[in-house]
C-alpha cells in the first residue's frame, strides 16, 4: 500500500521532470547540524551538513562538513549537480559532492534557502537575509532580482517554487508572502504580515493548495495557487511556527513545528489540530518537522535530537543521528541503480 | 576572544606583573621605536618560551607559539613539526584562518616544504566559514586575500571554496575595499570595541606587511592609523573610555581589562598589558616590526595638555530586518580630562547583545582590578532585537547567547547592553539618561552601577547620591525610587555562575525613569562638601509623566532641557545630530562621505586620504 | 680654505683610522660585495639597516680598547657610547679633556653639538659644562663653502635650542641664545629654499653628501621645533632620493659639483658609497665606514630611508633618464650671474651609466663634468670610467668663487689637499673651454681652449680595467669595460701617457704626495681646438665586439675643428645630432632649450623650478616632499 502511495507522490513531486519514476523507491536527505554549541572559530568536532538516509535507516554524510547548511537542492536532470545554502552563501557541486564552488560574492551571504525550478532546471533561487538572488545558468552567476520587494522588509526565509509553472515562485519574507510569475523579474505581495513568514509549502496532492506558517500570525492556507489566503483556525499565533509539512501519503495529514507548541498535527486537512508532544522531551521546542514518502513523521527537537513517529506523532522514538538539529528535509526519487 | 581574557600561565609576564608604566611622554623618536620593539619582544619571548602550551610535546606547540618562534627565528624544526600537527585538525572560520596565514607567511623561508604544503592543503580540504559579524568578515577576507596572493595562479580545485586564486583575490579585495569605504564614509560598525579591535588591527597589519599589491599594503597601513588614532583619542592613560559597540561584563566595569589595553600598551606604553598579552594580541606582535604608530597618534594617546570634546559618528551593526535603516547612525560624544572621562551615545538599540551606551570613568594610578566607572542602563533582553541583526529564529537566541560567551544577556541585574527604551544626552561632564519602558517589557527596571572603588558614597536628602572615585567627584541623581542589590559578576564569557566581587547596583523598578550624572575634578573644589553644595545649588526640574523630562543647569553653566523622544536643548538651542561630522574635535576631523581623516596634535598633522591612498604628514605653522 | 684646527687634527685622525682599520674587522668592507636582492619586507629592511648601523658601532667599540692611535675616544665614538648608554664616566672624562682644546669651525662644531645633544641627559654636569664653555670661549669660523655653512648653522641652531635664554656673553658670537637661534634658522631655511627652488650648489657630491646629511639628521633627531625636525627629515629624503637615482648598484655616477683625484676614477671610493651601503645595502662601505660617516651611523637610528627611495636605488626594472637642474658655486665676481644654472643629464642602464652637465665652470677646483661608467661586480679598486677634460688652472676663475687674491691660490690649493690642481695631466676639474652634450648613451665634448691658457691640451682617461682596447684605423678607439662596449673618438691627434695617482705621505708640515703608476693611462691631445665623442652600449646588445665596432663605424659622422669645433652625427640610438661649440645642440633638427628644463624631470624625480616640491616615484609608490606646507605625502597610485 505504502509503495503505491509513494509511487503516486513521486509522480506528483517530479511531475515535470524527466527522471524515471518506474521505481517507487526514493532518497531521503536532511541538512543537519550535529555539532552542538558551535561558535565561529571553534573546532568542528562532529560531522555536519547533508546526510542521506540509507536503506538500514543510518545516515550517510554527503560532501563537506559544514555546520551552517540551511537547505539542499538537486538538478532534477542530474543528481550530481547539488546546491546548498549556507552561511557563506551558495555552494554548488557538479560532481556529486566531490568538489564544491562558492557561487556568490561577499554581498550575498548567510543564505536561508535554495531551490531549483523543476520546469527550468538551470534556474536557481537563493533566499537571503536581504533579498533574493537568482541564477539562470546553474549558479555560475547570481544576480539579485528584487523588483517589487520592499526596500526594507525583504528578509527572505524561504523560496518555494510552484511545480506546475516555470518561474512561479513564492518568497516567505519579513513583511509577507511575495509571488513572482515571471522568474523573479517582478514580485508582488499576496499575503502581508507584520513579522516573519517562516515557511511556505505546496501540497503534493493538490498543486493549488498552499500553506504558510509565520512568526507571530499563525498559519495560513490558500486553495487558489497562493493568490488569496485564509488564516487556519486552531493554530495559535501565540508562538512562532518554524515550518509546516504535508504528509505525502495522506492529503488530510499536516504537521507543524513550533517553538513552544512543539509538534502540532492535523489529520483532517487542517480543520482541527492536535498537540503531539507526548514522548518528546520538554520544553517543546521543535525546530523542524518532516514526513517521508512512507508516512514517517520526523521532529527535530532543539538541543535534543531527531525523533521519528510511525503513528503520526502519537508515539516517538529517537533517531540514530544523535544530537542533531535538522534544518531541512528533502525527498527525491531514488536514482536507477 | 573572551576565553582568552582569562588565560593563565606560570611564566613571567613582566609588564603585566610590574607596576603601572611611567606616563611621561617620550620625545625621542628612536627611543619610542626602541621601547615599542622592547614591548613587542617581551610578548614574543613570553609566548615563544612555552607559555600556554598545552602539551609537553615540542612538536605540538600550537600556531600562536609557532608564529612567535618563527618571528624570533627559534626552534624551526619543531615549528615545522607543530604546523604539521596543527594541520591535522584544522579549525574553521576566521579565527583559524588568520593564524594559519600568519604562520604561512612568517614561515615562507623557514618552515619545511612539508609544513608549508600542509597549510596550503588544509586551505583546499577544509571549508572555512565567513562568520556573521563584521570582524569575522575582515579576518576572513584579509586571510583569503593573502593566501591567494601567496599561492597565485592555482586552480579552483585547490581551494576550499572552488574558486581560483585570482577569483579569491578579486572577491577578497572587493570586500576589503568596500569595508574600508563604508568605514571611512559613515563610520565603523564595531565602534570603540574593547576586544574586537584586535580582529581589525591584526588583519590590517597582515595586509600592511605582506600584501604584494602596494595599494593593499597602503590601505592596511592607513586603516591601522585610522583605528589607532581613534583608540589613542578615546583612551585616558591607555584605558578605553565611554561607549562601546561591543564589550563584556568584565571590561564594562574593569575598564582596563580588555584587549584594547594590550594595544595601548604595545603602541603607546601607557598602561599595563592584559593577562597573556591579550591572547590574540600575540599575533599582532609577530609582525609588529612592520608598523609603528606615528608620532601624532602617539601624542594623542600620551600627551594631553588640555581637556577635549570629540563628537563622532559611527553606525549600528547591520540590520537584516525590523528596521527602516540598514545601519542607522550612532552619535558619540567623548569628553576627556586629566582625572576622568565622560562618553556616550544617544542611547537606543545599538548592538543587540554587547553594547555599552555611556559612562563616567575616572583615572586610577593602577587601573588593574579597579571598577572605575559609573553608568546606568535598562537591562534589555529581546529576541526581536536579535532578529534584527542575526539570521536566526528569535526564540532560541536568548538562551543561546548566554551559552555563547554572553552569560548575562538574559539577567535582570546585567550591566551590559543597550535598550530602545533609553535615550541619552551628554554635555561635557554632565550626562542625562532617560528611560521610557513599555509595559510588559521583560525587565521593567533600570540598573545603576556603583563601584567598590567609590569612596564616601553619600545618599543625600536632596535626592543626589555623591561619591568620589580617584580624583573625581561624582553626583548621581536617580529620577525614581530605588533600592540596592549587590553586584554579582560573571567572570568570563563562559562562566556559569555569578560571583560577588564588590560594588552594588542601584535598581529602580519603574518604567518611567532617568539618571543624571555630573562629574568634576577634586582639585576644582576646596573639599567634597563644596562640590555637594555646588550640585545642590544647580537649578533642576524633572517629570516622569507623560514621558521623562529634565530641565537643569549643569555644573558648567549650561542650561539643558531633555525630554524622552525629543531633541535635547542646550541654552535654548536644539541639538541637530544630522549636522554631525564623521569626526569632529581638536584631534580627529572628517566629513561624512569624505574618506579622509585629519589627525592633529599641536603642530603635527597626519591626513589619511583614502580617495588618493595618500598619507600626508604636515607640521603646521 | 679649510683653515680649521679641527680639519688638521681630523685629517691626521683619519690617516690613522685608515691604518687601524686594517687591524680591526670591518666585515662589510672586507667581505665580498653584498647581495643585490631587493628586500620586500619592511621589517626586514629595517632590521638590515639596523644591522649595518650596529656594524659601525661594533667596529668603533672594538677599537676603543684595541690600542694604537687613536686609543682615546673621539667625539664619534663618544656619541655612540652615549646612544647606548655605555662607559659614561669615560665619556665624561674624555669630553672634558677634549674641550680643553676645542676645534674651530663646522668640523668641530657638529661633532661637539652631537655629543652635547646625545649626552644632554647622560653626560655629567661637568662634561656638559665643558662643551658649553667651549662654545663661549672658542671663536667658530663659518667657513667658505655651502657644506660648511650648513654644518655651522645647524650646530649653532641646535646648541642655541639646547641652551635657551642665555645671554650674549655666554656665546662665542656675542649673541644671545634666541639671536643665535633666529640667525641659524634664517640661514637654514634660506638654504633649503634655494635648494628646493633652483637646485643644489654642491650637487652630486662624492664626499660632501655627508656634510649635508649629517646636519639634516641632527635637525631631524634633535630639533625641538617640530617644523625644523620636519625640514631636516624632508631634506634627508631629498638628498637621498637624488643619491639613489644617480647611483648604479650603490656607486655614484656622472658629474659631481665637487670630487677628488681618487673618487673620480675609482668611483666607488667615496663617502657616497658609505651612504649607499648604510641606506640601501647595495655596495660595500668605504674604509673606516666613511670616516665622517661614523657620525651619521651614530644617530642613524633616528632615520630610515623610505621604501620609494630604497627602491629607486635597488629595484631597477627599467632604464632611468633624468634631466635636472643644479647651480654652480656662488660667484662673487667676474660673472653676470650669482649662481648660474647647471643642466645635468643622467642615463642609467643595467650595465652602465652616462652622466654629464653642459660644461662650464661649476666649482673652480673639484668639479667633474661628465663620464661613462660601467658596472663592476666588485667596484673596489676598479676604475670603471671613461671621460675627457681640459686641465684648467686659473687664478682668475678661483677669484670668481673665493674672496682671495688670485696669485697664491693655484699654489695654495695644491698644498691644501688638492695636489693635482695645477698639474697638466690632472683628471679633475671643469673648464670654461669645454662644452658637453649628452643624448642617452652618446656624449660629445667640444673644446675651444683660448690660446695662452696654462694647459693647452685635452686629457682622456683610459682605465686599467678596460679590455680589448683597439685603436681602429677609422679613428675610433674601441674597448670593453665590464659588460659595456665603449667607443671613444678623439677629434685631434693624441699620444698616451701613464696615469700617475697621488699617494699621501706622512708629514707634520702640510700635505706631501708621491705619484705612482696605476696601470691606467691618459690620452693627451695637445690641441686647443678639440673634441671627444663617446658612445656606450651593452654587451648583450651585440653578438660580438666586432659587431659593435661595425655598427659604430657605419654611423654617419662629420666634424670640423675650425673656426670652432663642430660635430654632426647619428647616434647608435638613431638620433641625428649637430653640436657646435658655443651653440645650442640640435637633435633631429630641433635646438635644445635648456631654459625649459625643470628642477627635476625624469623617471623617478620630478620638480618644477621654484616649486619647493619634489615628487619621488617608483612604480606605484610616490612620495611628495612639499616645503611650501612642510608636508610629506606617501601615495600608492592606481597603476592604471
Amino acid at each position: 500500500m505504502n509503495s503505491l502511495k509513494t509511487f503516486l507522490i513521486l509522480i506528483a513531486l517530479m511531475a515535470s521532470t524527466t527522471i524515471s519514476t518506474a521505481t517507487p523507491e526514493y532518497d531521503f536527505y536532511i541538512c543537519a547540524k550535529v555539532n552542538r554549541d558551535y561558535v565561529i572559530g571553534s573546532k568542528v568536532e562532529t560531522v555536519n551538513g547533508v546526510f542521506k538516509r540509507g536503506d538500514d535507516g543510518s545516515w550517510n554524510h554527503q560532501g563537506y562538513n559544514d555546520t551552517t547548511l540551511t537547505a539542499v537542492a538537486f538538478d532534477p536532470r542530474d543528481r550530481n549537480v547539488v546546491y546548498t545554502s549556507a552561511n557563506n552563501g551558495l555552494w554548488r557541486s557538479l560532481d556529486g559532492g566531490k568538489h564544491w564552488r562558492i557561487c556568490n560574492d561577499w554581498d550575498m551571504t548567510e543564505a536561508r534557502h535554495v531551490a531549483v525550478d523543476p520546469n527550468a532546471p538551470d534556474h536557481v533561487y537563493l533566499s537571503l537575509p536581504d533579498g533574493i538572488a537568482v541564477s539562470t545558468d546553474r549558479a555560475q552567476t547570481l544576480v539579485r532580482r528584487e523588483n517589487g520587494l520592499p526596500e526594507r522588509g525583504k528578509y527572505t526565509q524561504r523560496v518555494t517554487i510552484d511545480r506546475t509553472q516555470a518561474g512561479r515562485v513564492f518568497a516567505a519574507c519579513e513583511v509577507g508572502v511575495y509571488l513572482t510569475e515571471n522568474g523573479a523579474e517582478s514580485w508582488r505581495c499576496v499575503l502581508p504580515t507584520k513579522e516573519m513568514v517562516d515557511d511556505i509549502q505546496q501540497s503534493p496532492h493538490n498543486s493549488d493548495h498552499w500553506l504558510v506558517v509565520t512568526q507571530s500570525a499563525g498559519a495560513w492556507s490558500s486553495q487558489d495557487r497562493g493568490l488569496t489566503w485564509k488564516q487556519i483556525e486552531g493554530v495559535p499565533s501565540s508562538h512562532a511556527l518554524y515550518n509546516i509539512t504535508f504528509d505525502p501519503t495522506d492529503p488530510q495529514r499536516l504537521a507543524i513545528a513550533s517553538w513552544g507548541l512543539g509538534v502540532l498535527t492535523s489529520e483532517d486537512g487542517g480543520k482541527t489540530w492536535q498537540d503531539r508532544n507526548a514522548g518528546l522531551p520538554e520544553p517543546h521546542r521543535v525546530w523542524r518537522v518532516g514526513v517521508d514518502p512512507d508516512g514517517r513523521l520526523y521532529a527535530s527537537v532543539h538541543k535534543q535530537t531527531l525523533f521519528y513517529s510511525d503513528d503520526f506523532g502519537r508515539t516517538w522514538q529517537p533517531d540514530t543521528l544523535k544530537g542533531s538539529l535538522v534544518n531541512y528535509f528533502l525527498t527525491l526519487p531514488k536514482l536507477a541503480q | 576572544m573572551l576565553t582568552l581574557a582569562s588565560t593563565g600561565t606560570a611564566l613571567a609576564q613582566p609588564a603585566f606583573e610590574a607596576g603601572p608604566p611611567d606616563r611621561s611622554v617620550i620625545e625621542d623618536a628612536a627611543q619610542r621605536r626602541a621601547e615599542y620593539e622592547a614591548r613587542v619582544n617581551e610578548v614574543l619571548n613570553w609566548r615563544a618560551s612555552g607559555a600556554m602550551v598545552k602539551t609537553d610535546d615540542p612538536g605540538n606547540l600550537g600556531l600562536a607559539v609557532v608564529a612567535c618562534k618563527l618571528a624570533l627565528g627559534q626552534d624551526l624544526e619543531n615549528c615545522s613539526l607543530s604546523v604539521l600537527k596543527a594541520m591535522e585538525e584544522p579549525g574553521t572560520g576566521p579565527f583559524w584562518m588568520f593564524p594559519s596565514v600568519c604562520v604561512a607567511y612568517l614561515g615562507r623561508e623557514s618552515l619545511s616544504p612539508e609544513a608549508q604544503a600542509s597549510i596550503r592543503d588544509v586551505w583546499r580540504t577544509t571549508r572555512q566559514l565567513r562568520g556573521d559579524t563584521e570582524n569575522h568578515w575582515v579576518m576572513y577576507y584579509a586571510s583569503l586575500y593573502l593566501m591567494s596572493e601567496l599561492y597565485p595562479n592555482e586552480p579552483a580545485e585547490t581551494w576550499y571554496n572552488g574558486l581560483t586564486s585570482e577569483e579569491n583575490l578579486a572577491e577578497s579585495k572587493a570586500f576589503l575595499i568596500d569595508w574600508m569605504d563604508m568605514t571611512t564614509t559613515i563610520g565603523q560598525g564595531e565602534f570603540n570595541p574593547t576586544h574586537y579591535i584586535g580582529e581589525y588591527a591584526i588583519p590590517m597589519l597582515f595586509l600592511a606587511s605582506w600584501s604584494e599589491d602596494p595599494e593593499m599594503r597602503q590601505r592596511g597601513k592607513m586603516m591601522l592609523d585610522w583605528l589607532f588614532a581613534e583608540l589613542g583619542n578615546i583612551t585616558l592613560n591607555g584605558v578605553m573610555r565611554g561607549p562601546n559597540s561591543r564589550t563584556d561584563e568584565g571590561s564594562v566595569i574593569e575598564r582596563w581589562n580588555s584587549l584594547s589595553s594590550y594595544f595601548s600598551w604595545v603602541l603607546f606604553g601607557n598602561t599595563p598589558p592584559t593577562k597573556g598579552y591579550g591572547g590574540w594580541g600575540v599575533y599582532f606582535a609577530t609582525v609588529a616590526k612592520n608598523y609603528q604608530v606615528p608620532e601624532v597618534i602617539y601624542r594623542l594617546a600620551t600627551d594631553r595638555k588640555e581637556d577635549f570634546v570629540q563628537r563622532d559618528r559611527a553606525r549600528i551593526r547591520r540590520r537584516w530586518r525590523y528596521s527602516e535603516e540598514l545601519s542607522p547612525p550612532v552619535y558619540k560624544t567623548q569628553y576627556l580630562r586629566d582625572d576622568y572621562a565622560v562618553g556616550s551615545t544617544t542611547g537606543g538599540q545599538l548592538d543587540p547583545i554587547q553594547a555599552h551606551a555611556w559612562d563616567v570613568s575616572w583615572d586610577e594610578p593602577d587601573p588593574r582590578g579597579k571598577h572605575n566607572t559609573m553608568f546606568s542602563l535598562h537591562p534589555n533582553s529581546s529576541s526581536v532585537a536579535m532578529q534584527m541583526s542575526f539570521t536566526a529564529y528569535p526564540e532560541p537566541w536568548i538562551k543561546g547567547v548566554t551559552n555563547e560567551g554572553k552569560p548575562s544577556y538574559d539577567s535582570p541585574d546585567k550591566v551590559v547592553g543597550s535598550s530602545p527604551f533609553e535615550q541619552v544626552f551628554q554635555d561635557l561632564d554632565t550626562v542625562v539618561a532617560l528611560y521610557d519602558i513599555p509595559e510588559g517589557t521583560r525587565f521593567p527596571h533600570i540598573n545603576g552601577f556603583f563601584s567598590k572603588d567609590l569612596v564616601n558614597i553619600t545618599e543625600d536628602e536632596s535626592g543626589w547620591i555623591f561619591a568620589q572615585g580617584g580624583q573625581t567627584y561624582l553626583a548621581y541623581r536617580p529620577l525614581a525610587a530605588y533600592h540596592w542589590i549587590p553586584y554579582l559578576h560573571y567572570s568570563g564569557g563562559w562562566a556559569k555562575e555569578k560571583l560577588p566581587i564588590g560594588g552594588q547596583l542601584l535598581t529602580s523598578p519603574h518604567l518611567k525613569n532617568g539618571t543624571i550624572v555630573q562629574a568634576a575634578s577634586v582639585d576644582e573644589f576646596a573639599n567634597f562638601e563644596a562640590f555637594q553644595d555646588a550640585i545642590h545649588a544647580l537649578p533642576l526640574e524633572f517629570n516622569l509623566e507623560p514621558v521623562p523630562t529634565v530641565k537643569m543647569t549643569s555644573l558648567r553653566g549650561k542650561q539643558i532641557s531633555f525630554t524622552f523622544g525629543e531633541a535635547p536643548q542646550v541654552n535654548g538651542e536644539a541639538i541637530n545630530y544630522a549636522n554631525w561630522k564623521l569626526f569632529e574635535g581638536p584631534h580627529l576631523n572628517a566629513e561624512i562621505g569624505g574618506r579622509k581623516l585629519t589627525i592633529t596634535h599641536g603642530k603635527l598633522q597626519r591626513v589619511l586620504d583614502f580617495n588618493t591612498l595618500t598619507i600626508s604628514d604636515t607640521v603646521t605653522p | 680654505m679649510n683653515s680649521f684646527k679641527s680639519i688638521k687634527s681630523l685629517g691626521r685622525a683619519f690617516v690613522a683610522l685608515a691604518a687601524i682599520s686594517l687591524t680591526q674587522a670591518q666585515p662589510s668592507y672586507e667581505a665580498p660585495p653584498p647581495s643585490l636582492e631587493v628586500i620586500q619586507d619592511a621589517g626586514e629592511r629595517r632590521a638590515a639597516y639596523l644591522a649595518r648601523v650596529n656594524e659601525v658601532y661594533d667596529w668603533r667599540f672594538s677599537r676603543i680598547d684595541a690600542g694604537g692611535p687613536p686609543a682615546k675616544l673621539d667625539l664619534a665614538v663618544i656619541t655612540m657610547l652615549l646612544e647606548r648608554n655605555q662607559r659614561i664616566e669615560e665619556c665624561n672624562q674624555r669630553v672634558i679633556e677634549m674641550m680643553e682644546t676645542p676645534g674651530t669651525g663646522p668640523f668641530w662644531m657638529f661633532p661637539s653639538a652631537i655629543v652635547a645633544l646625545a649626552g644632554q641627559d647622560k653626560l655629567s654636569a661637568e662634561a656638559r659644562a665643558s662643551i658649553r664653555k667651549a662654545w663661549r670661549t672658542e671663536r667658530q669660523l663659518r667657513g667658505d663653502t655651502e657644506n660648511h655653512w650648513t654644518m655651522y648653522h645647524t650646530s649653532l641652531y641646535l646648541m642655541s635650542e639646547l641652551y635657551p635664554n642665555e645671554p650674549g656673553e655666554t656665546w662665542y658670537t656675542g649673541n644671545s641664545s634666541s639671536d643665535n637661534l633666529k640667525e641659524a634658522r634664517g640661514w637654514l631655511i634660506d638654504w633649503m629654499d634655494i635648494t628646493t627652488t633652483i637646485g643644489q650648489g654642491e650637487y652630486n657630491p662624492t664626499h660632501y653628501i655627508g656634510e649635508y646629511a649629517i646636519p639634516m639628521l641632527m635637525l631631524a633627531t634633535y630639533a625641538k621645533d617640530p617644523e625644523m625636525k620636519q625640514r631636516g627629515h624632508m631634506m634627508l629624503d631629498w638628498l637621498f632620493a637624488e643619491l639613489a637615482n644617480v647611483t648604479l648598484e650603490g656607486v655614484l655616477r656622472g658629474p659631481n659639483s665637487r670630487t677628488d683625484d681618487s673618487s673620480v676614477l675609482q668611483r666607488w671610493n667615496s663617502l657616497s658609497s658609505f651612504f649607499s651601503w648604510i641606506l640601501f645595502g647595495n655596495t660595500p662601505p668605504t674604509a673606516g665606514y666613511g670616516g665622517w660617516g661614523n657620525y651619521f651611523a651614530a644617530i642613524a637610528l633616528h632615520y630610515q630611508v623610505p621604501e620609494v627611495i630604497y627602491r629607486i636605488a635597488t629595484d631597477r626594472p627599467e632604464d632611468i633618464l633624468q634631466h635636472d637642474r643644479a647651480r654652480t658655486r656662488r660667484m662673487w665676481r667676474y660673472s653676470d650671474e650669482h649662481m648660474p644654472a647647471i643642466y645635468k643629464t643622467q642615463y642609467l642602464r643595467h650595465d652602465y651609466a652616462v652622466g654629464s652637465h653642459q660644461g662650464r665652470v661649476s666649482d673652480a677646483i673639484q668639479s667633474h663634468v661628465w663620464d661613462v661608467t660601467w658596472r663592476e661586480d666588485d667596484p673596489r679598486g676598479k676604475h670603471p670610467t671613461m671621460y675627457s677634460l681640459h686641465p684648467h688652472s686659473s687664478g682668475r676663475v678661483m677669484q670668481m668663487q673665493f674672496s682671495a687674491y688670485p696669485e697664491p691660490m693655484p699654489i695654495s690649493v695644491s698644498a691644501e689637499g688638492k695636489p693635482s690642481y695645477d698639474a697638466p695631466d690632472k683628471l679633475v676639474g671643469c673648464s670654461p673651454y669645454e662644452k658637453v652634450y649628452q643624448n642617452l648613451d652618446t656624449v660629445i665634448a667640444l673644446y675651444d681652449i683660448k690660446p695662452g691658457e696654462r694647459f693647452e691640451q685635452v686629457n682622456g682617461f683610459f682605465s686599467k680595467d678596460l679590455v680589448d682596447l683597439t685603436e681602429d684605423k677609422s679613428g675610433w678607439i674601441f674597448a670593453r669595460g665590464g659588460d659595456t662596449y665603449l667607443a671613444y673618438r678623439p677629434l685631434a691627434d693624441y699620444h698616451w701617457i701613464p696615469h700617475l695617482e697621488y699617494r699621501q705621505l706622512p708629514s707634520d708640515a702640510g700635505y706631501k704626495w708621491a705619484r705612482d703608476s696605476t696601470g691606467s693611462k691618459v690620452l693627451a691631445s695637445p690641441h686647443v681646438k678639440n673634441g671627444t665623442i663617446v658612445q656606450a652600449a651593452s654587451v648583450s646588445e651585440f653578438a660580438t665586439f666586432e659587431d659593435f665596432q661595425k655598427a659604430m663605424i657605419a654611423l654617419p659622422l662629420e666634424y670640423s675643428l675650425e673656426p670652432v669645433p663642430t660635430v654632426r652625427l647619428t647616434t647608435l640610438r638613431g638620433k641625428e645630432i649637430s653640436f657646435t661649440y658655443g651653440e645650442a645642440p640640435i637633435v633631429d633638427g630641433e635646438a635644445l632649450d635648456y631654459t625649459e628644463w625643470k628642477l627635476f624631470g625624469g623617471t623617478h624625480l620630478n620638480a618644477e623650478v621654484g616649486g619647493r616640491k619634489l615628487t619621488i616615484t617608483h612604480g606605484r609608490l610616490q612620495r611628495v616632499l612639499d616645503f611650501n606646507t612642510l608636508t610629506i605625502s606617501d601615495t600608492v597610485t592606481s597603476g592604471k
